[in-house]
Order: C-alpha cells, then structure tokens, then sequence
C-alpha cells in the first residue's frame, strides 16, 4: 500500500511539471541534401506537384520526401511533430495561426525571391510583427458559382454576362426560372462553411474584421441583410436547408446536389474545378459572383511554411522559392486549376490548358474582390468567428434564433476569437 | 508457529511472484491510463493553443466551462442521452436476453442477428443510417411517403434527431450487453426454477422473485457499462449527425473534441472538460456500484 501511495506521489509529481515544450529557436543545421515535406492534396495537385518535386531534385540535386497527409489530420499531426521535436522541413497548410511561433522567417534566406511577390491583401497575415515572412501564399482559392449551362439552356434563361456581373435578385430570379423549368429540388445550393457564407457578407459590403484584420468589421445592418436573404432563400426552398442543419458543426460541401442535377446554381469555389471537369456528366460553367454592394468574392488558400526546429532551414527556403517561383507556380495552376498567388502572374494571367474560360472567371472575381476580404479571410480570429456564424446561422434556420440575434452573436464571437489571437 | 509467522518465512521470490506476475500489466496501466488522466488535469491548468506554448491560467479554464453555453449544452444532451440510453439497454437488453434464452426457433439466427452490429465500425454505422433518416433522399422517408406518411425531418429536428441518435445507439451496442445478461442467466441455478415450479409458482412470480433478483449483480454491470458508454459516445454520432441539427446532439466528448482538435484549438479547455466528465462519470458509477452493493446485501 505504501510502495502504491509512492508510486501515485511519483506519478503526481512527474505531471506536476508545467506540459508542453517550448518551440525550440534554432537548431543544428545539416546539408545531407535531404528534404521532408508535409503534404495534404487537394486533387489534381499531386500529380503537378511531384512533377515539380522531379525537376527540383534534378536541379538542386537534394531529395525531397513527399509525405502525404489527409487533410482533416494535418493539423493535429503537425502539432504532435512539432510537440516532438521532429518537424517537416516544410509543410503546406490552410491555415498558420496555430503555427505562427514555430513558423521561420523566409526573409533570412530567400529574401530577393519571395518578399514582395505576392498578393498583399495576404500581408498582415504571412508577416511577423517585426517583418518577417513567415509563410508564403502558395496557391489562391477564389469562392464563387458554377451553373448548370443544359438546364438553363433548356430553360430559356440566358447565362450571366461575365463581364458585368449579375445582382443577388437577378442570380435568385434566374436560379427560380431554372429550377422550374427543370424540377430541381433546389435552385442554389452553398457548402456548409463559414467561408462561403464570407463571401454574401462581402457581396453585401462587410466583413467578420476591418482591413487591417485588427478589430470587428461588421456592420450590423448590412450583415442581417446578408443573414436574412439567406434565411429567407433557406426558409422557401431555394437552398436546401437540410442540408446546413444535417451538418451539424461539419463542413459540408453542397457538390453531390450539383453533380446530382438537384441545383442550377451551385456556390462554392474555383477548387471544384477540376473534380467538376472530371465528374459532370453535364455542361456547366463558372459564373461571376453576384453583386450587391460590392463584387467579387471571397479569397482563400494554401501556404508554404518552414520551422524553426528544421535542421535544414537554408535548402527549406530554397526549396519554397522555386515552388513558388513564376514558372513553378504557373504550371502547378495550369496542371491543376488552381489560382496563382503571384502578382505579377495575376496581372499577366494564366492562360489554362483545360476549362480556361472557367478559371479566367475566377480570376476576375480575384481583382474585384474588396481588400477588407482578404484581410477577415487571412485574420487568425476568422476559423473560431466561421464556426460560430456557422452554429448561428444554423439557429435561424432552425428559427431558434433571429437574424438580429444572429448577428449580434456572430458579432460577439469575432470580438472574442480577436481577443484570443492576441 | 504463527500464521503471521509462516508468512514471513516464506522465500523472498515467493512473496514476490505475485507483484512481478501484475507488473507488467500495472505499468501499462500506469503509464497509458493513469499518467496521461493526471497529466491531463494538468493539463487543463493551462492555456494552450498549440499544444507547445503553455499559459499557466488555474482555474480560468473551468470558470470559463461554467460561463460557456456551448459546454451547458453538450451537458444537458449528454445527460438526456446517457439517461435515455443506460434506461432502454437496461431494459431491452434484459427483456431480449429473457426471450432468446428460451428454445424458441431461430435462437442461434436471432442471437447473431442482435450482436452483428456490436462488430460493426461506429463510423460506418453512423454513415449508413445517416443515408437511412435524411430526410429529402433517405430510405425511411421513400418508404414513409410512399405511403403517405409524410416525410418528416429525422436528423434536422433537434428532438426527433435525439430519438435517432439514442435509437442508432441502442441497435449498435444492445447485442454485447444481451450478451452479458444471457451470462447472468445462464448463471442461475435451475434447481430454483425446478422447487418454485413443485410450489406452484407461475412464471411471472418465476421471473419476479428468482430471476430479476439473482439477475441483479449482472444487471449492475450492464448499468454501469452503459453508463460509461452513454457518457462516452461520440463516433457514430459524429458521422451521422456531426452534433447537429444546431447542437441538439453535440455531446460532451465531441465538445472536448472540437476543442482539442479543431481550430481553435483550445488543449485547457478540452482538458477541463474531460476532468468534468470523469468526475462526473466516476461518481455516477461509484454511486451506481454503492448502491447494487447496499441492495445486495439487503
């Protein structure tokens, strides 16, 4: 009894310490020309990716691992590596906030390659406090809708003029003729997201933070605009409410009832593109984002980070410069429709090799976007401020909540994931 | 020579047998089980958003549970779950253990048809009638509407999703505790039932006076398992309803989840939380167990 009771103190004791270790500053660097690289695919990128990786090994002569992860486990992995002592040299993430400490500044190597390259309404957020560049934005998702081109043909309603966007009201009033015409279950249906529902916000003039990303950007009038068009488009059947509610706190993409013919009209991003150009047994088409207040849509996308813990921080950054370079980066969006984050391959475009006129689409949408939406979409507070507006909206719709009380909710909760982040 | 006495003179590795033959599995135990329970009430002394950096905070993070609506609300659902869940397997697992240890036709179908789904992966039985209750494709509403009995809104209605929840969770678990009870009944003496049949008593007195009371130490165990169940479901309920529709079926380990494991990431507070449950889990069973005790020796 008493060797238990020793044992227990012992146990006590050896918890008592404070948990966790401290993200190490540097470490011992080697140069045995090997590279581990964390990575979750969205798709039509691995293939364009490890093509790359080929050229690059060839180039510099060092091997990169590709370690592939599935997303959903990507960020828990990276915290036990790092917890560990054992961190990729470089990792591909959506999201670095939880990362920002163990991040290293790219500045000290590949200065002249990577600063200023890149889209700067993605700045405040790869940026340290005194500078540095702690990630770089290695691919840009545009949000946005993709329609069904054989229903609206079949039923007489011409297709959005790409040029000179169409308003929420005339999208709406299209979506119902379609659906109509086609006896779809819905006519618009948006993925289950906090993002996506980003991008109605910023068509209505506002957002979860201000431009400089520091405090609530909300305007309470115009975010219960946003809020109840959407409740009402929900409460009448043109979006599947189901859908939002069976989700609980997931996300959930609204893809099925598009490719299923269930939806004219389908809100989500530029990444489907792809998936769409394989899966679709119909013709579709992107279309340019509604218009209300303001246009465009709503930005998002993937980083390239090192850490602080590597031990091969020099050929870490070398490696990111040419994986973002202009001709890196331009392949990777030709092989994979993605969208490039580089300025100057935004100014010049991309010209793609499949569904061009589609991605050209998302392009534009990119420069019409206003910049206080790439500020809240790349904000530390925005993944904790989503998932409530996600719960929140979910309330209206269940009209356990109004739309007013769903923004003051939302509302409290930017203020609170700000205080958080700080 | 003094019982005390020949126990002392027993051979050192003699006395030691025992412990080293316990060790073993003690390490484990304590190193996978008891380590990680108090490192984790530690654990939810502190703030961390990354699980590195560490803020040392007392006991914010549990005033912070206390204030917490979300944290409320997972609470009371999982207290209607686990209430509604250890009730009807009690009661179910004892009445079908009951029937299918009679020599009825088809025993050995029935007995295999209630415990196939204890084999089956919760994420996949969450999925499948996950596609079985929606509400606009599902096979339920198909068949309902065909015949005209509407179409109603299984996983979209907070308390109808509650009954699906709790009813997914009775088909998937009730087969290991039939299991159980059929042990305890096959446990009792027949010699009992033999004596109360020569007195006359019919099978309802049979049942009420032999049966339920010696099936009682069995039933304990299957109130207590499923007690600790109940507050621990989590899987299938994540795949079948993702703790929708609007929390109605978020329970306190997909709360502590969440917070552990999905931005933001918030270790204290998940720590907080399963210290929350583990209490509350071990005095509900301590109290469980106290009182099959004091009623077994009445």
């Amino acid at each position: 009894m008493r060797r238990i009771l020793a044992s227990c103190i012992a146990m006590v004791t050896l918890a008592a310490c404070a948990p966790g270790t401290t993200s190490g500053g540097g470490s011992e660097q080697v140069d045995d020309k090997t590279l581990t690289y964390l990575y979750f695919t969205d798709g039509p990128d691995e293939q364009a990716t490890r093509s790359l990786i080929a050229d690059y090994e060839k180039k510099s002569g060092v091997k990169v691992d590709l370690q592939i992860v599935p997303f959903d486990n990507l960020e828990q992995r990276l915290q036990a590596r790092l917890s560990g002592g054992n961190a990729p040299d470089v990792a591909r993430l959506t999201n670095i906030s939880p990362f920002r400490s163990d991040l290293l500044d790219l500045n000290q190597f590949q200065k002249a390659a990577l600063d200023g390259q890149f889209i700067d309404g993605a700045n405040a957020y790869v940026k340290g406090a005194n500078g540095e560049l702690l990630a770089v934005p290695s691919d840009l998702t545009m949000n946005g809708p993709m329609v069904n081109v054989d229903q609206f043909k079949k039923a007489g309603v011409s297709l959005p003029d790409v040029t000179k966007p169409w308003k929420w009201e005339e999208m709406v009033a299209a979506a119902q003729k379609v659906q109509k015409a086609n006896k779809t279950q819905y006519a618009i249906a948006m993925d289950v997201s906090g993002h996506r529902f980003s991008t109605m916000l910023s068509q209505f003039g506002t957002a979860f933070f201000s431009a400089d990303g520091t405090s609530v950007g909300l305007d309470t009038q115009k975010t219960t605009a946003a809020v109840k068009l959407f409740a009402d488009l929900n409460a009448s059947g043109v979006m599947p409410a189901d859908l939002w509610l069976q989700a609980g706190s997931k996300y959930k993409a609204a893809n099925e009832i598009f490719l299923a013919q269930q939806t004219p009209v389908y809100i989500s991003g530029n990444w489907q593109v792809s998936a769409f150009a394989k899966d679709a047994t119909f013709t579709w088409a992107a279309a340019p984002n509604p218009c209300q207040e303001t246009c465009g849509g709503f930005p998002g996308g993937k980083f390239m980070v090192s850490f602080k813990q590597s031990k091969r921080q020099q050929a870490a950054a070398d490696f990111i410069a040419f994986m973002n370079s202009k001709e890196s980066q331009e392949r990777l969006a030709k092989e994979a429709n993605f969208l490039p984050t580089r300025k100057d391959l935004i100014s010049s475009g991309v010209d793609y090799p499949q569904r061009d006129a589609d991605m050209k689409v998302f392009l534009a949408d990119v420069s019409r976007t206003p910049p206080q939406a790439f500020a809240s979409s790349y904000s530390p507070a925005f993944a904790a401020t989503a998932k409530a507006t996600v719960d929140a909206l979910g309330k209206v719709l269940a009209k356990s909540q109004t739309p007013e009380q769903a923004v003051e909710t939302i509302k409290a909760a930017a203020e609170k994931a700000i205080k958080d982040t700080k | 020579m003094s019982p005390s006495h020949a126990r002392r003179a027993k051979p050192w590795n003699q006395r030691l047998a025992p412990y080293l033959f316990v060790l073993p599995n003690m390490l484990i135990f304590g190193l996978f089980v008891v380590y990680p329970a108090i490192n984790n009430f530690n654990i939810s002394l502190y703030d961390s958003r990354n699980g590195r950096d560490f803020t040392f905070v007392g006991g914010a993070n549990y005033q912070e549970l206390l204030s917490s609506e979300a944290f409320w609300s997972a609470a009371r659902a999982t207290a209607v779950f686990a209430t509604c869940f250890v009730v009807l397997t009690t009661v179910l697992s004892v009445a079908l253990a009951l029937m299918l240890n009679r020599r009825i036709k088809g025993r050995a179908f029935f007995r295999t048809v209630f415990f196939l789904p204890v084999v089956l992966s919760p994420v996949v039985v969450g999925l499948i009638w996950g596609w079985i209750f929606d509400r606009g494709n599902g096979l339920l509403n198909t068949v309902l509407g065909r015949i005209g009995l509407g179409q109603p809104g299984w996983l979209v209605d907070g308390g109808l999703a509650m009954i699906v929840v709790i009813f997914v969770g009775l088909w998937m678990h009730i087969g290991f505790y039939i299991l159980i009870i059929l042990a305890g009944l096959q446990g009792i003496d027949p010699t009992y039932y033999e004596a109360a049949r020569m007195d006359g008593a019919t099978n309802w007195q049979q049942l009420r006076k032999i049966t339920l009371p010696l099936l009682r130490p069995t039933t304990m165990v299957v109130i207590i398992l499923s007690l600790i169940a109940g507050f621990q479901a989590f899987d299938y309920i994540w795949t079948l309803t993702g703790g929708g529709p609007i929390g109605a079926t978020t329970l306190m380990v997909q709360y502590i989840y969440e917070n552990a494991f999905e931005s933001p990431i918030r270790y204290g507070l998940a720590a907080a939380a399963s210290v929350v449950l583990f209490i509350t889990v071990f005095a509900l069973t301590l109290l469980n167990f106290l009182y099959g005790r004091r009623k077994e020796a009445t």
